[in-house]
């Protein structure tokens, strides 16, 4: 019985709320007797709160103009001008700090066993010329970048302003002309190495050894161990990310908004970053860190001894599958 | 480096230190003003500062070292702001605010911050062109003259006089009117007309016929002493961004009321206190429905209509019909908010009634003016401050070219067209008036008597295609119109293009003598010979008075010389008459150097002849004498305080009575009767007789009285109506005693048969005028105004629904005028009514479609759509639609759609703009776009270079038949369109 | 000494566009480039209000702390401006203008945006007061004659105004109590960090 109360009342409200529904739309569709355009004026505080970001219509056809208030710039200043500087410093310096740190307590890493003087190669020429015009790029992209936030402090008053918006001026063009080949550099060892660079079993034991950056461990790799593994995703992630969001900045209005573009701009700035940071580690231990490392992008070949100690399975892998050893080439 | 940062603040604190040496150290608020020239809105009208304080600092110089300051006066609408010029070796290098105006104090609208690019002239015709095989080829001035001249006189010769148009601008300056309207007489055509046809011909009818003068009886400086405004029809933020100052701190400052009533919620309306938003074409019932509440609780001002008013009881008859329920039928306005409004307007005075061409351009143009007169009159709301008919004009002079006649109805000042008015400017321009009848057509009827069209009203400028096009017999004059001679005025500002393309296909000559090609040059690319343009020059490159809306008169002088190959309009007239053979005749008193007629000349001819209206005060010395001394008149009275014209109200507002010795100080509000005449007080005209047969209802008549009821203006020797001065006049009342025998004898001069019968306003000595203001009476007469406008087809106005009407369900009850012939042409508004409603138009059109005006846009548009800085804020023709109507043809905002119209199977190609701005089942057009034509873009017509920046569809190549019986008005405010996605 | 500032009374503003217009002709600013705009907010609808903007020349401004280059400096009156000489067209300072005051001669702007440009409260720029080169550059320099800019001297209705912030406050204070209502001074809470008590 009860029940049934609850239904009629239910149907009864739906039924009233139909007919006040109706009726409401039956006035609104007249005109209203009392419009008083002075009391139901706009007010900037009300909309700011609302959506802290007033846009209204103007008849110029730069629709972006119409954005008339947008205070959330002031928010991506403080970013750029301290959350940014308090990141970029942290992670440039940081990360130095830690590999001259780690230079010092572990020194460069030798080959065990001594070069044996056999040689096998590990990048072809393609491979090697992808990777050096992206290092090459990547090297004045950040370096241009890296002025964009922190010249001003550092080297505006040594240069003065002429010199320095001169120079600033040539880092900005090198910056927006190299993205080219740097985006295309990172297509391709995306293409060129993906196969290598997929997560398996080998890596969860060497990262579990720490990559034997500790002590004298030298746990087994293919031709690309864990943590190469994550330079190369940290490359094409970190690349690619810093290229659209790039790309928005340099093609402004294209894709996105002002808010966009700050998002961009975020974005972009803390993966480039993060990215010099990790890139300054990939250099050290591609040079100083690691004895006949560099040969490896810089001839193509490595010792076999390096690669017995460094990249065990790869080594197999390659000997297997050229039992005479094709592949390895006598010292001359 | 930025060293220059260290110096600039060293600079700084000079200035600083400067300010700080007046004021005795720091920067006060006043010192900082005055040194600054800070807008002078804030402060000054607040009342903390009295305005001297903060005016413009004498140390702001020009720019550039040996700049000179000229001024002129903006041409782009009629509130008259002055422009201030800086001109450096013959160069216009910048522009100043012109704060000691006391009409715009310094501030100007888009188009008046902007109008220094028309002299740069980048897009403007360079030297004359003709039209050879479809090619515009350059030719020279003296070949242009020429060939037009041989041209017209062989026209003359076939077709007669009448087939030549002469079609002027609210662009010239008065002289220029005037020389325009003289050369037309002198060519012996009535059909002379301009601008005002098609903006305030209703206005001026109507008002005219209420109560004496068709013109803004107060001024836009004394809607500040408002209470209430009622903004009707008119959107003056966009078409008279200056006026706003006046109505936004009248507003503010007497937390006035400001009421817009229109279609749209305009830019102006945003800014009101109250909005009504009504159909297009329903004022009528809108005002009676006001009336409707004024008349039920008793709110009308009785005792100003016993003294002061005639005919206000058949208004209430006529009002009893418009009951809230049939007003909201008709209008869509609620009884409620109209009696709110009915009170604010009735009970809280003073108010006004500001219109434009919202309520004047319809084919009930006429009875919508009068219906707002009877509003005010009702209501007690004329002839004071804060109160009056505020009648925003367009141009920077159609009040003076429509006050010096360049109309098909009347000559100079309005004398019309009767025999005692040509007699009268034949005395004033000293040539024969035989002469004259010899210049015109003549016909001889069937009983042999010989007429001519001398005394025939022209054809009006919205009808001069149907004059080229239609069976000669349909034309009541000797043959079709074959020449069209265009000064200054747009080709895509009257309604039916369409049928205009083939009438300038039709023409045998078209002369465009224009700063701009306009429409004209290239909207009928099938003519392929016969067109020239002729560069004119600008307004601002040449001297001369201009009379701005409150009938006040600025003279503005030449900044530069006319650029290019450009001539002013004076000096081609000239150059015309002298190739016509009349222009000894013409310029007799007029002082002509190198071809240029002397402005001042010009101006002093107007003064010895135009009595009627008071242009008689004006001499160029006078004008300019309050163009120098700017700064002394007071910005809320208009008068001056101090200086040389002490007692003058700026601008000499007309009517401006006797002779300039005479220093009366001009009229800044009509018919005030709180001043005597001799200080610009007046009375309601006695124009329409002294008395007026009525039929009562048992057959019988009687006799009412149409002069005013024991009132009078302060001052008058006579406490009660009177009729106009005549010679016979104040002989009856003795005064005739006070006449100079120089007056006399002119008098006696101009008729000496009968001078009893010579009239204060054909006297041209002013005696009679001044013997009768020294009497504190007004010259002509103190008369009732008219609620009942006897002789008007509508003289009660009554609704009627428009030609092409979304409720055609009303047309039954309130249907259009009967057919009639109408200067000389057929108006069929009727059948064209009778048969919109039987195809069902409302149907197949069911949006209402309405025009107007943009603020960076001035009528057809060719001027500022040439100029850069104006050209850049509005890129495309658009059209408003509202959502729901959007929504329901997938239109979305900023989408390219078709739009066609209700005739001639027009369309137009333009952008949607989707904006509740307009209600459900309405759309507005902005009226200035040209260039592209039922979706061709017709940019290549143009003689290179002269293309205007920006080209759109004309909205008049989709609006439809309809005129007012009473002045030929077309009806582009209220017609039917379709819209569809592109 | 003034600081400078601008104030649009909204509540006064009816979209003329005459600030724009002046702006153009007083500084000869080409077509694409706008220092100042007026855009309408709720348009349409009975709420709607115009207002007109441009650079506010805040108080430690966005821009000019944005800047790599640090081309902006602030003069006595608080008018920021900035050098072309040293700008190299980053963008950066439109990305912190919370009122879209930076503008680019270049639209489609890869490689470089071309020299800032910006309303300059009528003051030109570093070079000498009134030399071809500052008017070339940054346009007029009325400050430096006494006067207050185009824009606002123009103004139809009197409702953008130009001047010492102090007295421009007041102006609109006194308005606002005088008419009773005022939908704010817009961007002065983002600029200069202040409100306008009425």
């Amino acid at each position: 019985m009860a029940k049934l109360f609850t239904h009629i009342r239910l149907i009864a409200g739906a039924l009233a709320l139909a007919f006040l529904v109706a009726i409401a739309t039956s006035v609104s569709a007249q005109q209203p007797s009392m419009v008083n355009p002075t009391a139901d004026a706009v007010k900037e505080q009300q909309l700011l709160k609302e959506l802290n970001r007033i846009q209204g219509r103007g008849t110029i056809p730069d629709v972006r103009s119409y954005v008339l208030e947008q205070p959330a710039g002031r928010e991506w200043r403080h970013f750029h001008e301290v959350t940014l500087r308090w990141i970029g410093g942290i992670a440039v310096l940081g990360m130095l700090g830690l590999v001259v740190l780690f230079y010092l307590a572990r020194g460069m890493v030798k080959i065990e066993n001594g070069r044996s003087g056999r040689k096998i190669v590990r990048f072809n020429g393609f491979e090697r010329f992808v990777h050096w015009m992206t290092a090459a790029c990547f090297i004045i992209l950040a370096l241009s970048g890296l002025n964009i936030t922190f010249g001003k402090p550092l080297l505006l008053p040594l240069m003065g302003p002429e010199a320095f918006t001169t120079w600033s001026e040539l880092a900005k063009y090198a910056h927006n002309f190299l993205s080219f080949p740097f985006t295309i550099g990172v297509v391709l060892i995306f293409l060129m190495w993906v196969g290598g660079n997929i997560p398996n079993n080998v890596d969860a034991e060497w990262v579990k050894r720490g990559g034997g950056i500790i002590g004298n461990d030298h746990p087994p790799a293919y031709r690309f161990n864990a943590g190469q593994k994550m330079i190369y995703w940290i490359v094409v992630i970190g690349g690619g990310a810093s290229a659209v969001t790039g790309y928005l900045l340099l093609f402004p209005f294209y894709g996105t908004g002002i808010e966009g573009m700050q998002i961009a701009q975020v974005v972009h700035a803390v993966v480039s970053v993060l990215f010099i940071a990790a890139m300054l580690g990939h250099i050290y231990i591609g040079t100083i860190g690691m004895e006949g490392a560099f040969e490896a992008m810089g001839e193509g070949t490595v010792d076999i001894n390096w690669a017995k100690q460094h990249h065990r399975l790869w080594l197999e892998e390659e000997v297997s599958r050229s039992p005479k050893g094709a592949r390895a080439q006598p010292a001359e | 480096m930025l060293i220059k940062r260290t110096e600039r603040q060293t600079r700084r604190s000079s200035l600083a230190a400067t300010i700080g040496s007046q004021t005795g150290g720091g920067l006060d608020r006043r010192s900082f003003l005055r040194k600054s020239g800070l807008v002078a809105g804030g402060l000054a009208t607040i009342g903390a500062l009295p305005l001297t304080s903060v005016r413009k600092a004498e140390a702001a110089g020009p720019n550039v070292a040996g700049a000179t300051i000229r001024k002129n006066i903006c041409t782009h609408c009629s509130v008259g702001c002055t422009v201030l010029a800086e001109v450096s070796n013959g160069v216009w290098i910048g522009q100043e605010p012109g704060w000691d105006s006391p009409i715009n104090r310094g501030s100007h609208c888009a188009k008046g911050a902007a109008t220094r690019e028309l002299v740069h002239g980048d897009r403007r015709l360079r030297y004359p062109m003709k039209l050879v095989n479809g090619e515009w080829t350059r030719i020279s001035w003296d070949t242009a003259i020429n060939e037009i001249g041989d041209k017209l006189m062989e026209i003359r010769a076939k077709s007669g006089a009448d087939s030549v148009y002469w079609l002027g601008s609210a662009k010239f300056t008065n002289e220029g009117s005037y020389l325009n309207r003289k050369l037309a007489a002198f060519w012996g055509t009535n059909n002379s007309d301009h601008q005002a046809r098609i903006c305030h011909s209703t206005t001026v009818a109507g008002v005219a016929n209420t109560w004496g003068y068709g013109a803004m009886t107060n001024s836009y400086n004394d809607i500040r002493n408002a209470k209430t405004m009622i903004i009707m029809g008119g959107n003056p933020a966009e078409a008279h961004p200056v006026s706003l100052q006046h109505v936004l701190e009248g507003k503010e400052l007497q937390r006035a009321n400001m009421i817009v009533i229109d279609p749209r919620l305009t830019r102006t309306a945003a800014h009101a206190t109250e909005f009504v938003r009504i159909r297009s074409g329903t004022d009528i019932p809108v005002i009676w429905g006001i009336l409707w509440h004024v008349f039920k609780n008793g709110w009308e001002d009785k005792q100003f209509i016993e003294q002061r008013v005639y005919g206000m009881d058949d208004i209430r008859k006529e009002v009893e019909k418009y009951t809230p329920d049939e007003v909201e039928r008709i209008s869509g306005v609620p009884g409620a908010q109209l009696e709110r409004v009915a009170k604010m307007f009735a009970t809280e005075k003073p108010a006004t009634i500001i219109w434009c061409m919202g309520a004047t351009q319809h084919t009930v143009g006429t009875a919508n003016v009068r219906a707002f007169c009877v509003a005010l009159l009702a209501t007690g709301n004329v002839g004071k401050s804060g109160t009056g008919a505020n009648i925003f004009r367009g141009h920077t002079n159609v009040q003076g070219a429509t006050d010096l006649g360049l109309d098909i109805v009347t000559l100079p000042l309005y004398y019309g067209l009767v025999e005692g008015a040509w007699r009268h400017w034949s005395r004033v321009w000293e040539v024969d008036y035989q002469w004259f009848v010899d210049r015109f057509d003549k016909s001889t009827a069937a009983d042999g008597k010989v007429t001519t069209t001398m005394n025939t009203p022209g054809i009006p400028s919205t009808r001069w295609f149907d004059a080229t096009l239609y069976d000669k017999k349909d034309v009541g004059q000797k043959d079709n119109i074959k020449a069209m001679f265009v000064m200054g005025h747009g080709g895509n500002t009257v309604t039916r293009m369409p049928q205009a393309q083939k009438g300038i296909e039709a023409l045998d000559l078209l002369v465009v003598a224009d700063p701009h090609p306009t429409t004209w040059a290239a909207l009928a690319p099938e003519r392929k010979n016969g067109t020239y343009l002729l560069p004119i020059a600008t307004s601002y490159e040449t001297d001369g008075s201009r009379t701005a809306s409150n009938r006040a008169l600025q003279w503005g002088e030449q900044i530069v010389k006319p650029i290019f190959e450009s001539k002013d309009d004076n000096e081609v007239m000239y150059l015309l008459a002298k190739k016509l053979g009349f222009a000894d005749l013409m310029f007799k008193n007029i002082k002509v150097t190198n071809n240029l007629p002397s402005p001042e000349d010009i101006l002093r001819e107007i003064n010895r002849g135009g009595w009627s209206t008071g242009y008689c005060g004006q001499s160029p010395e006078r004008l300019k004498s309050h163009m120098a001394h700017q700064a002394d008149f007071d910005m809320l009275t208009q008068k001056a305080t101090t200086g040389p014209n002490k007692g003058d109200y700026y601008g000499l507002p007309w009517p401006c009575w006797g002779t300039p010795a005479f220093r009366h100080p001009g009229t800044p509000l009509l018919y005030n009767t709180n001043l005597s005449i001799k200080e610009g007080g007046g009375t309601f005209r006695a124009r329409f007789g002294l008395e007026r047969e009525e039929k009562l209802p048992d057959g019988s008549t009687r006799k009412v009285s149409l002069l005013g009821n024991g009132y009078y203006s302060k001052d008058s020797e006579i406490k009660d109506g009177y009729p106009e001065f005549t010679l016979g006049v104040l002989k009856k009342l003795g005064w005739d005693k006070d006449l100079t025998e120089a007056e006399l004898a002119v008098i006696n001069k101009v008729n000496p048969t009968t001078p009893d019968a010579v009239s204060w306003s054909i006297d041209l000595s002013g005696g009679i005028q001044r013997v009768a203001i020294e009497h504190g009476c007004i010259p002509y007469g103190n008369g009732k105004a008219r609620a009942n406008a006897f002789g008007l087809p509508d003289a009660i106005p009554t609704h009627r629904e428009p030609i092409y009407t979304p409720k055609p369900e009303l047309v039954a009850k309130y249907p259009t005028l009967p057919n009639a012939k109408q200067f000389r042409m057929p108006n069929v508004g009727f059948d064209v009514q009778k048969a919109a409603v039987d195809k069902g138009i409302a149907k197949q059109f069911p949006l209402i479609l309405s025009s107007g005006r943009l603020v960076e846009y001035e009528g057809g548009g060719e001027e500022t759509r040439s100029n850069k800085w104006l050209a850049e804020l509005q890129q495309d023709m658009f059209i408003e639609i509202n959502p729901a109507d959007a929504a329901e043809r997938g239109i979305n905002d900023g989408a390219w759609v078709w739009v066609t119209g209700a005739e001639n199977n027009s369309k137009a190609r333009m952008k949607a703009l989707v904006t509740e701005r307009v209600g459900k089942g309405v759309t507005w057009c902005p009226f200035h776009f040209a260039g592209w034509f039922q979706g061709v873009d017709q940019r290549g017509n143009y003689p290179k270079g002269a293309d205007p920046i920006v080209l759109g569809e004309s909205v008049n190549g989709l609006t439809t038949y309809g005129f007012d019986p009473v002045t030929g008005m077309q009806e582009p405010k209220a017609t039917l369109c379709q819209v569809r996605a592109a | 000494m003034a600081r400078m500032k601008f104030l649009c009374d909204a509540d006064r503003c009816i979209e003329c566009n005459a600030c724009v217009t002046a702006c153009k002709n007083e500084n000869e600013v080409p077509w694409g480039i706008n220092r100042r705009r007026v855009v309408t907010i709720n348009d349409g609808k009975p709420g709607e209000r115009s207002v007109s903007m441009a650079c506010m020349h805040c108080t430690d401004a966005p821009c000019a702390a944005v800047c790599p280059v640090n081309v902006f400096y602030t003069t006595a009156d608080g008018v920021v401006l900035h050098s072309k000489d040293l700008c190299i067209g980053c963008g950066y300072c439109f990305y912190a203008c919370p009122f879209g005051a930076p503008q680019y001669p270049k639209v489609g702007n890869f490689g470089s945006r071309g020299k800032m440009d910006k309303c300059t409260f009528c003051a030109g720029g570093p070079e000498a007061d009134g030399s071809k080169e500052e008017f070339e550059k940054y346009g007029a320099n009325r400050l430096a004659e006494g006067k207050l800019p185009l824009c606002a001297e123009m103004c139809s209705t009197k409702s953008l105004l130009a001047g010492d912030g102090e007295v421009i406050a007041q102006i609109y204070k006194e308005r606002v109590s005088k008419r009773g209502y005022g939908s704010g001074a817009w961007g002065w809470q983002t600029a200069y960090r202040e409100s306008i008590a009425t």
